[in-house]
């Protein structure tokens, strides 16, 4: 399960939509463009790597429901 | 032979101490027959085959699915005297057997709840895209458990399940997948969807989706609910109930979860809009670079030309002021001993000596007489 801190890949999808969105923009300045290309490409790479790397967690409860909660 | 007097109730109580006893719980299968609801709370009917009728009793509490006479069933109840001395089932749960007594229970039930707008589809909530806590109502042992399991690891990472594994068929599955909607839902940080899954089975094993009480607790839960129960062609009332609907257990992993190729697919498509855009970027800013270059250039050419022009012109205008180009045309230069030229009568004397000089001869000449022109 993901931190608290690491984004979701939800949130990094997200991130990577307003990066695309930024680009949209008349007059946009070379080496911000530059810089926000390489954000781009780092958070697509890192959401790639997460979602390879991610596992469900399956936990059987312990608690039994042959008796009401 | 025992000589002990009982009193009545005594009688009563040792009988039915005595069934208790030898009959803890008895399954009967029969017919329903005489069904009476009393004040609401107490059930009464007769179960009854070819030859045989025993009274039955149950709480209207306990009942979880609807009945009406002529509906076959099975029970599980204590048998026991009554007060009065009559003999009597207790019915602690009851369920239709057979195809007929299934779909007419289905059917009763499904127009009550219907008419309570338990199935309207303005109640149905959309479940979260990406659920990272999900809790699983199934039995483990069952193939809809592993088969949901299967279809999740294959498709997503990072969801935690919660299982609770209960009993899906029989007596007592409805009333423990109930007691666990209710645990999750009472959870203080609750799972953000609720996955009920089994597999495909008989109509008797699927009944169980069909308890009025397990409905309800679906249609109740503050959870979002995802039911996948038998085979496509099963539809059950906690389907009905459920926010989502899905045909089978493998079909709700599809459901819950985004398939990580699909994902990575996007992401792909991203990466290359980006890409594109990039590229967009820095052949438009190329372009308006060689723009400028191409003006400045030929702002250039237009100077250098004008220059070029002035140049040749005064060069032109110098030619003609040369004085060999006047020598050609047949003027000649005077000039006096000490060279200057001859321009004033007064600056000569007669006899004084001059140099003429003309475009293609240089004559010495003397002065005869002078005078002002």
């Amino acid at each position: 399960m993901p931190s608290k801190t690491e984004p979701s890949l939800q949130q990094q999808l997200a991130e990577l939509d307003a990066v695309l969105a930024w680009f949209d923009r008349p007059d946009i300045d070379l080496d911000e463009a530059l810089q926000k290309f390489d954000q781009g490409v780092k958070l697509a790479e890192s959401a790639k790597a997460k979602l390879q790397r991610l596992e469900n967690k399956i936990s059987v409860l312990k608690q039994r429901f042959d008796q009401q909660v | 032979m025992d000589r002990t007097i009982l009193q009545v109730s005594d009688l009563l109580a040792l009988v039915n101490q005595t069934l208790e006893y030898a009959y803890p719980s008895v399954i009967v299968e029969g017919e329903v027959a005489s069904f009476q609801l009393s004040r609401g709370k107490f059930i009464f009917f007769d179960l009854k085959d070819d030859t045989g009728a025993v009274g039955c009793f149950m709480m209207a509490f306990s009942l979880r699915q609807p009945l009406e006479d002529g509906m076959r069933v099975q029970i599980v109840a204590q048998p026991r005297l009554t007060t009065r001395g009559k003999f009597s089932l207790t019915v602690r749960e009851v369920s239709p057997v057979g195809v007929g007594s299934i779909k007419r229970a289905f059917e009763l039930l499904k127009a009550k709840l219907d008419k309570e707008g338990l199935f309207d589809p303005s109640r149905k909530r959309i479940l979260p895209r990406i659920p990272k806590r999900v809790g699983l109502i199934a039995s483990i042992e069952s193939a809809g458990y592993a088969d949901f399991i299967k279809i999740l690891n294959h498709r997503w990472g990072g969801v935690a399940v919660d299982v609770a594994n209960v009993q899906v068929q029989g007596v007592g599955a409805a009333q423990q997948m109930q007691n666990a909607l209710d645990f999750f839902n009472q959870q203080a940080e609750p799972p953000e969807v609720l996955v009920l899954a089994r597999g495909g089975g008989s109509a008797d094993d699927l009944s169980v989706f069909n308890d009025e009480q397990l409905v309800r607790a679906i249609a109740g839960s503050r959870v979002p609910t995802l039911v996948g129960v038998g085979h496509e062609v099963d539809i059950s009332l906690a389907d009905l109930a459920a926010d989502v609907r899905a045909a089978t257990p493998s079909n709700a992993a599809q459901i819950l979860v985004p398939d990580r190729h699909a994902f990575l697919a996007e992401l792909a498509q991203r990466e290359r809009r980006l890409s594109e855009r990039m590229e967009g970027r820095v052949s438009e800013i190329t372009r308006l670079v060689n723009t400028v270059a191409s003006r400045m250039a030929s702002r250039l050419d237009y100077v250098l030309n004008d220059r070029i022009k002035l140049v040749t012109q005064a060069e032109l205008l110098l030619k003609q002021f040369d004085p060999k180009v006047v020598l050609q045309r047949g003027y000649s230069l005077v000039r006096d001993q000490k060279g200057n030229l001859v321009k004033d009568a007064a600056k000569i004397t007669p006899g004084e000596m001059l140099t003429i000089t003309t475009a293609r001869a240089i004559i010495r000449a003397g002065v005869i007489d002078a005078k002002q022109n």
